[in-house]
């Protein structure tokens, strides 16, 4: 979709992550222990503030364009309201302009989950060797259920068992729903920090643009940005209607924004999965803004 | 870029002026826009439902935002553009009505093309085999005609006159493509196409 070979791709770690750029998980200069809980909450302005020094730092006036998913999607809207002047399109896929009540009670229960786990030491687990697996891997299971769609899951489990044929009467993992959710929370525990968890699913339930300059259309009301939004008929994470809130805001003015929603039942996990009609699009947009831009 | 637009698409285009505002409701592969955005610095908007017309679209690097003109046109506020365009689409809407006060809600002028179904090949044809007529505009059976709400060139003045709806122009176009006289007495027999420009009274 995005050739490598033509552009020159910037795909950074966030800012409260664990997997680069600095997070509660790093070494506190002024302690030489991790920051844990003494790491300050962060917001999708401050990830995209560093991104911002990153492209400085790499020298490069302007970006052809932001794209991403989900978080990545709050993160191009971020970069399209915060630095629009270094940026001519706008991609977001499967986000929105905001979290909804809904999106923030799913936040809430996994941070619950990892906070309720006696290992997580208000944050403080770093030296103790015992982590807070349960915890960080129950709001994994969690949040993955949000990912899909019911249909989704019905195609791939149904009722299915994972080991045997009968029931066992037990409370023992034997549904293949179980056992395949079980994997994504254990799976994820090895490569994630809890306390990670807890500070990006917060920096998203703070982002809201509706309010950053006194409405959508204010927001959005850069002229020289071309946006392509992309939605999931079945994501009910980030639904259409949420994009569309953005689209009627700036349906009359003058701001250029195209916006397709792709058919599939794959839901918010879409974006991540071979979706052929997803990808033409995604195609077709760039290949008329590199015409636009004559690049 | 394709020189030739097609024919009711030129006349479309002759109604507009240089640097105005337009939206074009039901964009297809985006190539009136195209033109207009091209050779009129007109700042365009398209709305189209099908998603491989739209990619079209955007590979042109044309805006174009996925919507249904029978619902999505209701999100549009009065007078944001100075046209709004309705091209061989209102034959498929499933409320014309609705869809034509919001055109001149949203624009200060809009333009309307579609098919006559008054034209006298459609009614010969009706009157001799007693079946859905078809031709080159209107090629469908009536099994799986996205055309449901036909309407010849006086049905849509009716339309206009009941609802205080302002004709400010209208083309006829014979099969060939040829502009009739406007006040011709058999225009509703001999209008193969028409484009009618309607505004607020």
């Amino acid at each position: 979709m995005i050739d490598t070979n033509f552009f020159f791709v910037i795909c950074s770690n966030v800012l409260g992550g664990c997997m680069g750029t600095t997070g509660p998980e790093s070494i506190n200069p002024d302690t030489k222990k991790p920051y844990g809980l003494g790491f300050p909450v962060i917001t999708i302005n401050d990830m995209v503030k560093v991104q911002n020094r990153l492209v400085e730092a790499l020298n490069i006036k302007k970006l052809f364009a932001v794209i991403g998913g989900s978080m990545g999607g709050m993160q191009a809207l971020e970069w399209a309201t915060s630095f629009g002047h270094k940026v001519n399109s706008v991609i977001p896929i499967a986000s929105s302009y905001r979290h909804s009540a809904q999106n923030i009670a799913f936040h809430e229960i996994g941070r619950q989950a990892i906070m309720a786990d006696p290992n997580w030491k208000k944050g403080a687990y770093y030296y103790t060797k015992k982590y807070p697996k349960r915890g960080l891997s129950v709001a994994r299971m969690i949040a993955h259920i949000t990912y899909l769609s019911e249909s989704a899951l019905q195609r791939k489990f149904g009722r299915n068992l994972q080991n045997s044929k009968f029931f066992s009467f037990e409370f023992e993992t034997e549904f293949q729903i179980e056992s395949y959710l079980k994997h994504q929370g254990i799976s994820f525990v090895e490569r994630f920090d809890a306390n990670s968890y807890l500070y990006i699913t917060k920096a998203m339930d703070y982002f809201d643009l509706s309010i950053k300059k006194g409405g959508l259309t204010e927001a959005f009301s850069d002229k020289n940005l071309s946006y392509c939004f992309i939605t999931f008929s079945s994501d009910w994470l980030f639904p259409t209607s949420e994009t569309k809130t953005i689209i009627k805001s700036i349906n009359q003015s003058n701001t250029k924004v195209s916006f397709a929603e792709i058919r599939t039942d794959k839901g918010h996990d879409a974006f991540l999965l071979d979706e052929p009609s997803f990808h033409s699009t995604l195609k077709s947009f760039i290949s008329g803004q590199k015409k636009k831009f004559k690049i | 870029m394709k020189k030739t637009l097609r024919n009711d698409l030129q006349i479309i285009s002759s109604f507009i002026s240089e640097n105005e505002k337009v939206l074009d409701v039901g964009c297809g592969n985006g190539s009136l826009i195209e033109f207009l955005s091209k050779k009129k610095n007109v700042d365009c908007k398209g709305i189209e439902i099908e998603l491989e017309k739209m990619n079209f679209c955007l590979k042109k690097g044309l805006s174009v935002v996925q919507g249904d003109a029978n619902y999505d046109l209701n999100d549009f506020s009065d007078n944001s553009f100075s046209t709004v365009i309705l091209s061989q689409t209102i034959q498929a809407t499933i409320f014309p009505e609705r869809v034509i006060k919001n055109l001149i809600r949203i624009g200060e002028k809009a333009i309307i093309s579609f098919p006559n179904f008054g034209f006298w090949k459609v009614r010969r044809d009706f009157f001799f085999s007693g079946k859905m007529p078809k031709n080159k505009i209107l090629p469908y059976e009536w099994f799986n005609t996205p055309n449901i709400h036909l309407c010849s060139v006086n049905d849509f003045i009716h339309l206009c006159d009941k609802n205080r709806i302002k004709i400010i122009d209208k083309v006829l176009l014979n099969e060939d493509g040829k502009r009739l006289w406007s006040k011709s007495f058999l225009k509703n027999l001999l209008t193969y196409q028409v484009i009618f420009c309607v505004s607020k009274k």
